[in-house]
């Protein structure tokens, strides 16, 4: 895991985009694009090679439990870790992304202590199955 | 409540000043519309609605707080920031100075070590602060989502009264309070003041008002 790593944030506001794009930066990962909602992500996703998606949920056109449900079921996008961070806090939601095969999932407002934890953990993990 | 009922409480309060017909007109006038209300299926709607109620009064709050507190972080991690600007100036004149007076000293002292660590710690300080105040912006998504939901709310009850209001007001009322009969084509002109008839009307209609 190198800080090439490259990320794919997809939130349907820019400024909460700005904030994660701005944190992964401060943690190390300087390679990030922008999507602003599931659609464009997976067009994105389909298009060139991302390493590491981190979406929210409650997004116009495509949330992101149906982007999760995308990435999952395509062969080729399959082993793409996704990280939730949404204001989305039931318990219903947050069991129903793990069971979908979420890396993570962080409730906002967050901080940068969270989010650099849940990345580190993540890329702990890929690199012990790998 | 009957009108057996209503009859009795009208009975009841003698001497009375106003006739007991009143209370059974009323009576007549309120069943209406409760009848007329279920069977337009407005009242469940609009009963949805203002149960929403409390619900945006709650959300409203929740948008202040949020707005106010990330005012006040930002504000906050401002003045720290620019407290910690102020001495790494400061400290820099300072250094200049004694370089300046005699550089051999200012470096055998330790003064120039001292500068940089804490220009060195400041810093950290500062973009410590900066992130503060990045972080503190996502009181826009956050607040942006429970907007998006009042303003729903907000139409579904405008939605449910203008359809109420349109049922329950006389029929030659009805274009005044119903804002989606946009009125088209002018079947027919004659006599009438309130409409224009051919383009030139309306060309010199805007040029009487200076367009």
């Amino acid at each position: 895991m190198s800080a090439d790593m490259k990320f794919l944030v997809v939130d349907d506001f820019s400024t909460m985009r700005r904030i994660v794009r701005g944190l992964l930066k401060e943690i190390g990962y300087n390679n990030c694009e922008e999507a602003e909602d599931g659609v464009e992500a997976l067009n994105m996703l389909k298009g060139a090679k991302f390493d590491f998606v981190v979406s929210d949920i409650n997004m116009p056109n495509m949330t992101g439990f149906e982007l999760l449900k995308a990435i999952k079921e395509d062969p080729n996008l399959k082993h793409l870790p996704v990280l939730m961070v949404t204001a989305e806090a039931r318990k219903e939601d947050i069991v129903l992304a793990a069971q979908s095969g979420a890396a993570g999932y962080i409730v906002k407002p967050f901080t940068k202590a969270t989010l650099e934890e849940k990345v580190l953990k993540i890329m702990q993990k890929l690199a012990a199955a790998a | 409540m009957s009108m057996d009922q209503l009859d009795q409480l009208a009975k009841a309060q003698e001497p009375l000043l106003v006739s007991p017909e009143v209370f059974q007109q009323l009576g007549t006038i309120t069943r209406t519309l409760h009848d007329t209300m279920q069977r337009l299926g407005v009242m469940p709607k609009l009963q949805v609605a203002t149960d929403g109620l409390p619900d945006a009064r709650s959300r409203l709050s929740y948008i202040a707080e949020k707005t106010a507190a990330a005012a006040e972080k930002v504000l906050n991690s401002v003045d720290q920031a620019k407290a910690e600007h102020t001495g790494i100036s400061q400290a820099t004149k300072e250094l200049a100075a004694a370089i300046v007076a005699d550089p051999v000293r200012a470096v055998a002292s330790g003064a120039v070590m001292n500068f940089v660590k804490d220009v060195e710690a400041r810093t950290q300080s500062i973009d410590n602060h900066l992130t503060d105040i990045m972080l503190a912006q996502d009181f826009h998504d956050l607040t942006g989502q429970v907007v998006a939901k009042v303003v729903k709310l907000a139409n579904d009850l405008e939605d449910s009264l203008v359809k109420l209001l349109v049922q329950v007001v006389p029929p030659e009322q009805r274009e005044k309070v119903d804002p989606t009969i946009l009125q088209g084509p002018v079947v027919n002109a004659e006599g009438r003041t309130d409409v224009v008839s051919n383009q030139g009307e309306v060309d010199d209609l805007l040029a009487s008002l200076g367009f």
